[in-house]
């Protein structure tokens, strides 16, 4: 059972908005550090501390409320320039936002979260009274009596809990008595409990990295609910995770379309009548033209319009960065900024929350590995603060991500001693690799620094992880750096995963779609070109040795007849010539997947306009599934079917 | 006195908000609603389309609850409209800042049906013994 049960939908819709806003709050955070006395920023903190406290009033979120309406009431008085920031001010309000995620986390459980850490609870109130500093510079001395005397004057300026407030005061009473009656006042404000140190640096680099990301992002799905929290209330998760928030406006043309659409068909199907009735004059025809026509840029409008309500600006995903990498910075003694652009870039939904983890590994790798100590920097005449850039904008029919930083940028030569060192590559492998291969290396699997591996050790993700993630989503990742002054990451992403571009090739008649997105160029097969390479058939293109593999091989087949064309396909890890018998041109695929029964080294099916159905094939799972040998055939092997006829004659 | 035919607008950058408040006067029988995000986006709507009743939040980024209840009072062809104001807030100020700019009525979050039907009512019973 839920404590939200009756509520279920309306404490979803507060999640996923309240969510939003929290973030938004701890980006603003992030920006009043650097600006403390902007008014602006002071307001909107305020009025989203206040608007989750509303919303939360209604779930009957009482623990909520009491948190959310004390950081109000301490940033009321910010804002009223009443109290300054300070630093332990700061650290308090961070920990309130925390504190409130955590909350979050609980209610997307559907269980009412408890009260707050009392200490922290303590030191809104005293940042509030304005003597948080104060207590802050005696942490282990005992309450002071000049506070325990001080009730009278702390109920006058104590908060009225909301959820206390049932006794809401008549409005009519109140109007005529305006000059004087109190508003009900709170029964008791509790007695300060012993004043104990805030959070402070200290405590944030106690805290590892992985627990930084932790609060900043929230309760994960990922996360084993643990004792703290209940076990087994996964549904009410999952449903969120299921919903997606349209712009009505895109509803409407979706609307709109398949009206549209509706009327076509209506159009066709008297056209239907008319012909099958014997009428097949030129102008039926020619209706009939214009009616398939115009129900084919409907459908693909439609297609679009469809496409668009799954997309979503990333700045969503963004808003939640800016606050983790200032808190691993300040953990690491750096100072960085992380600048966001290209927020309002779209981005198909389910991409946002796979792109999640792979941004945040970025960051953090950016942060601690990227950006020298500020030492380093200053002693190589850099500005002491270092920029960490998130962008994302849209190339044609990819989005584009790029995570860079302005730090000592990467060594290519020491990354391929380190890879040798671990015996991840040989000398010889080291000794032919150009930049961007050695800083491909960081990829492989077991290359991570050892200090990598304990810092992320709990999440499980490492560079490799990262590549994996991406390519999972059709995407690639690429890495340029130059030392001294940085590295960028280029996350490369297809629009969306339901329509795929792809290649359509054949074997015999059989035809097969392949990714168009690893797919270079596409060349005759000359048997003469053909040369035996430690026992594998390969071709030199533009002086690149590419080792050749036919198609029907990788499928396990016998091959009919000797492939005439290749097609040079390129991933991460290796470019190959795939040999095929010919190919029958590009084609948009609407992916449908084979939940149930799904061969290795098929991605899905798709349908031909003519009604025939093809294999997607993923190129990835088909190369691995041959191991060692790789899919590599002999020159005799591969001309084979050539040779026969040859001989014979 | 209360039509449920009575056309609401409902102000709260906060959608759940919005939602809630819609669901609420839902169950009191009133479905005509119309929402807006903020102060500005609702004057807009109160000049272009006619309302019965104003239901704002006072807390709002652009315009907040106050400056639109001063701006409808200070419009001939709204002025007469009932604006009820909500707030989490019971503060003595609020409420006396509330009335001189001329709410016809002041609901504190969180609230329930029945409180949000009693607010309403008395504010019928008001403009019920105007118009007589």
């Amino acid at each position: 059972m839920s404590d939200f049960s009756g509520m279920e939908d309306l404490l979803q819709d507060f999640l996923v908005e309240a969510g939003d806003l929290l973030s938004g709050v701890d980006n603003k955070l992030v920006d009043l550090e650097r600006a403390p006395n902007d008014t602006g920023l002071l307001n909107d903190i305020f009025r989203g501390f206040h608007t989750i406290k509303g919303g939360a009033g209604f779930l009957n979120a009482a623990e909520l409320v009491t948190l959310c309406h004390l950081t109000e009431n301490l940033f009321d008085k910010l804002r009223n320039g009443e109290l300054e920031i300070t630093p332990e001010v700061m650290d308090v309000i961070l920990s309130s936002t925390g504190a409130v995620r955590d909350m979050f986390g609980y209610l997307e459980q559907g269980v009412q979260p408890g009260a707050a850490d009392p200490h922290l609870i303590e030191n809104l109130r005293l940042a509030i009274a304005g003597s948080l500093s104060h207590a802050a510079a005696a942490p282990s001395a005992p309450p002071e009596p000049a506070r325990a005397a001080e009730p009278p004057r702390a109920v006058a300026e104590a908060p009225v809990p909301v959820a206390v407030q049932a006794s809401e005061p008549d409005w009519n009473v109140l109007f005529e008595t305006v000059t004087g009656t109190a508003v009900a006042a709170p029964a008791a404000v509790e007695p300060p409990a012993p004043v104990v140190m805030h959070q402070t640096d200290e405590d944030l680099a106690r805290k590892s990295p992985d627990q930084i990301i932790k609060a900043a992002v929230g309760r994960r799905v990922t996360d084993k609910p643990g004792a703290s929290g209940p076990v087994g209330r996964r549904d009410s998760e999952k449903q969120r995770d299921n919903s997606i928030r349209v712009d009505t406006a895109r509803l409407d043309q979706v609307l709109n379309l398949s009206g549209e659409i509706g009327l076509t068909k209506n159009r066709l199907n008297a056209l239907r009548s008319d012909i099958l009735n014997g009428r097949n004059d030129t102008e039926t025809l020619h209706a009939l033209d214009l009616a398939v026509s115009q129900l084919d840029l409907l459908v693909s409008d439609l297609q679009n319009a469809v496409m668009k309500t799954r997309m979503q600006p990333i700045g969503r995903l963004f808003q939640k960065y800016p606050r983790i990498a200032r808190d691993l910075a300040r953990n690491l003694g750096k100072d960085v900024e992380l600048v966001l652009s290209g927020e309002e870039t779209e981005i198909d939904k389910t991409m946002i929350e796979d792109l999640s983890d792979p941004i945040i590994h970025l960051i953090r790798n950016a942060v601690d590995h990227g950006v020298e100590e500020t030492q380093e920097r200053l002693a190589n005449g850099k500005p002491e603060k270092s920029i960490v850039r998130l962008e994302a904008r849209q190339e044609g029919d990819h989005i584009v991500i790029l995570v860079a930083d302005d730090g000592r940028g990467m060594n290519a030569e020491r990354l391929r001693a380190k890879a040798v060192e671990k015996g991840l590559i040989t000398d010889e492998e080291a000794n032919t690799m150009d930049e961007r291969q050695s800083f491909n290396l960081v990829f492989l699997p077991g290359f991570s620094m050892a200090s990598q591996i304990s810092d992320v050790s709990g999440r499980g993700v490492g560079m490799d992880v990262v590549r994996t993630n991406i390519q999972k989503l059709n995407g690639s990742i690429e890495i340029r750096s130059s030392m001294g002054k940085g590295t960028t990451f280029i996350i490369s992403l297809p629009l969306t995963l339901a329509i795929l571009p792809v290649l359509l090739v054949r074997l015999g008649e059989q035809p097969f779609a392949v990714p168009l997105s690893m797919v270079r160029e596409i060349l005759p097969i000359e048997p003469a070109e053909v040369q035996e390479v430690g026992g594998r058939a390969t071709m030199v293109v533009r002086g690149e040795v590419l080792p050749i593999m036919p198609l029907s091989s990788l499928l396990g087949w016998d091959p009919v007849q000797t492939p005439e064309y290749g097609v040079l396909m390129q991933s991460a890890e290796q470019s190959f010539i795939l040999a095929i018998d010919s190919f029958a041109g590009r084609e948009d695929a609407v992916i449908k997947s084979l939940d149930d029964f799904r061969p290795k080294g098929v991605a899905g099916v798709t349908t031909l306009s003519n009604g025939q159905i093809v294999l997607i094939l993923d190129m990835k799972e088909l190369l691995g599934a041959l191991g060692d040998s790789r899919g590599g055939v002999s020159r005799r092997a591969l001309l084979a079917a050539m040779d026969v006829p040859a001989l014979a004659a | 006195m209360s039509d449920p035919k009575m056309k609401f607008l409902v102000v709260d950058d906060f959608s759940t908000m919005r939602r809630i408040v819609r669901n609420l006067l839902k169950e009191l029988g009133f479905t005509n609603v119309d929402e807006a995000e903020d102060g500005q986006i609702a004057l807009q709507k109160l000049n272009s389309l006619p309302f019965d009743f104003v239901v704002t939040d006072w807390n709002m980024p652009n315009m907040d609850g106050l400056t639109l209840l001063q701006n409808i009072r200070a419009t001939p062809s709204l002025k007469h409209l009932p604006v009820l104001m909500i707030t989490a807030e019971a503060k003595k100020e609020n409420i006396i800042a509330a009335a001189q700019a001329g709410a016809s009525g002041y609901i504190v979050k969180p609230f329930t049906a029945a409180t949000l039907s009693e607010k309403l009512e008395k504010i019928f019973e008001k403009m019920g013994k105007k118009a007589a």
